[in-house]
């Protein structure tokens, strides 16, 4: 389960990182500011610029060690390279920049093409490396204190927890019924491998819901009333980020407003 | 079927907010009024939520800056209800996005609509009318989790085709279509398989939870008759 183990090593860092008692509200601020300028203007070098400041944070102010942030980025931006190449190559219209003659057709690469996927890379370089500060620096704990208190609804936040919570059950019971299958050879041939996928996947549905039924019986002998109390010792957002948030922000839009004809699509 | 985050520009990342808030608002609403008529079914929503957060995890890499893998959704639009399924999946493609860095922030009114709205919806459709026409509920299941999840990936197509549309929007939707057809056709049908074995276990073990949110109608035992004859 190589996205298990991804997703436990973010937790880890999430946890650890000097960034994590900093207050999520600043955190939030700048990745959701800086997405969203991002991704709505047209300009290539706000992404970069996104880019490089995340990167900086990242690695600097976090101190995620740079093989871990390769190694994160890599695969999507394998998957997004190879996307982008065939937008390149195979959509856009009007003023062509190639045409290729093959037998059957002929193959006509457009520049609007090639200038889309190039803005679409590396658009999507600029909002993952900017999402990931977030997931690095911010353990999931502190994003559910910080949605309560932008009163999102509760009975939102109610399922959100149990959804978390189940993950983890599901996890763990897969682990478990896996390593009694493979201890009475349940995978030792084709046909039992079949057998024991389906048994895996019926029993843990009952079994996970049963611990659900059980925690929540628990829970409502201790007095639970649809709210689940959380201890909210979360720091005040440091006035210094917020600012400097809002003096990046200005930068990129002023930037964008003189770099928009660069790439035009 | 998760858009990378940053792949939509402007405008197709706010439209797909606009089209996806007011649905999933209707489904908090609906959460709300299930979570107080019958607080017994918060179990089953918190794993029909980890469901859709395993099976939507399990992705195959696609070269249209997405990816495929089965959604899940299908199944919890038959037991829950559409609306509060897109709630669900509201939830879980943030929990991705935050957990996984699978899918993304700016992404998800798009994947919100894609994943739990449109193919749901058709998925309830599909068990509806099943339903009305006493068809046998396993074929009834089967159908409506992988057309259901089907049509997940054409929405996905239709959405990257709007932000591409060249040559023309329906060129654009056949190209993507065909990319995502070849690996998402049997993960369908393995997605309404899986649908069908889960469904009749629930049926099995929860038959009094399932019929009361009206999923199935348990036949009524009659308690004998004392001193009948």
């Amino acid at each position: 389960m190589t996205e298990g183990h991804l997703h436990e090593e973010i937790d880890r860092h999430a946890h650890t990182n000097p960034l994590s008692k900093s207050s999520p509200f600043t955190k939030l601020f700048f990745v959701l500011s800086a997405l969203v300028i991002c991704v709505s203007l047209p300009s290539p070098i706000v992404p970069l610029a996104v880019l490089s400041v995340s990167a900086v944070l990242i690695l600097f102010m976090a101190r995620i060690p740079i093989s871990f942030f390769v190694k994160m980025l890599s695969y999507p931006t394998a998957m997004l390279g190879l996307s982008c190449i065939i937008i390149a190559l195979f959509f856009g219209d009007g003023e062509a920049l190639a045409e290729v003659p093959l037998p059957w057709f002929t193959w006509t690469i457009f520049k609007n093409g090639v200038t889309t996927g190039i803005a679409t890379f590396i658009r999507v370089e600029g909002a993952l490396s900017c999402l990931f500060f977030l997931v690095l620096t911010t353990p999931m704990t502190n994003i559910f204190v910080a949605l309560r208190r932008i009163r999102i609804p509760a009975v939102l936040v109610e399922v959100s927890l149990l959804i978390y919570r189940y993950i983890f059950v599901f996890i763990e019971i897969t682990e478990k019924m896996t390593t009694a299958q493979e201890l009475r050879f349940g995978n030792s041939s084709w046909l039992t491998k079949i057998r024991s996928i389906g048994l895996i996947s019926g029993n843990l549905f009952i079994r996970t819901m049963e611990q659900g039924e059980r925690t929540l019986t628990a829970m409502n002998a201790r007095g639970y009333d649809g709210t689940i109390r959380m201890l909210e010792d979360l720091p005040k957002p440091s006035k210094a980020a917020l600012v400097a948030t809002v003096l990046f922000d200005s930068i990129l839009l002023l930037v964008s407003i003189y770099s928009k004809d660069l790439l035009v699509v | 079927m998760h858009i990378m985050e940053g792949f939509l520009p402007h405008p197709w990342w706010e439209l797909w907010f606009a089209v996806s808030i007011p649905v999933v608002l209707y489904g908090i609403y609906r959460l709300n009024r299930m979570s107080k008529t019958t607080p017994e079914a918060k179990p089953l929503l918190a794993l029909m939520g980890a469901f859709i957060f395993v099976l939507s995890a399990l992705k195959l890499p696609s070269v249209t800056g997405s990816c495929s893998h089965p959604t899940g959704a299908g199944l919890s639009a038959v037991v829950i209800g559409p609306a509060i399924t897109s709630v669900l999946s509201l939830i879980v493609l943030i929990f991705q996005a935050l957990l996984l860095a699978h899918g993304g922030l700016t992404t998800l009114g798009a994947n919100v609509f894609s994943m739990g709205i449109a193919g749901p919806v058709v998925a309830y459709a599909i068990w509806a009318v099943a339903k009305r026409a006493r068809i046998p509920s396993s074929i009834g299941i089967f159908l409506a989790a992988s057309l259901g999840d089907l049509f997940t990936y054409v929405t996905t197509s239709a959405q990257l085709a709007l932000f591409l549309p060249n040559p023309t929007f329906f060129e654009a939707l056949i190209k993507f279509g065909t990319i995502f057809a070849v690996t998402q056709i049997p993960l369908a049908i393995g997605e309404g398989i899986l649908a069908v074995i889960l469904f009749d276990f629930l049926a099995k073990y929860k038959m009094e939870l399932l019929s009361t949110l009206k999923v199935i109608r348990v036949p009524v035992t009659v308690p004998a008759k004392e001193g009948g004859k």
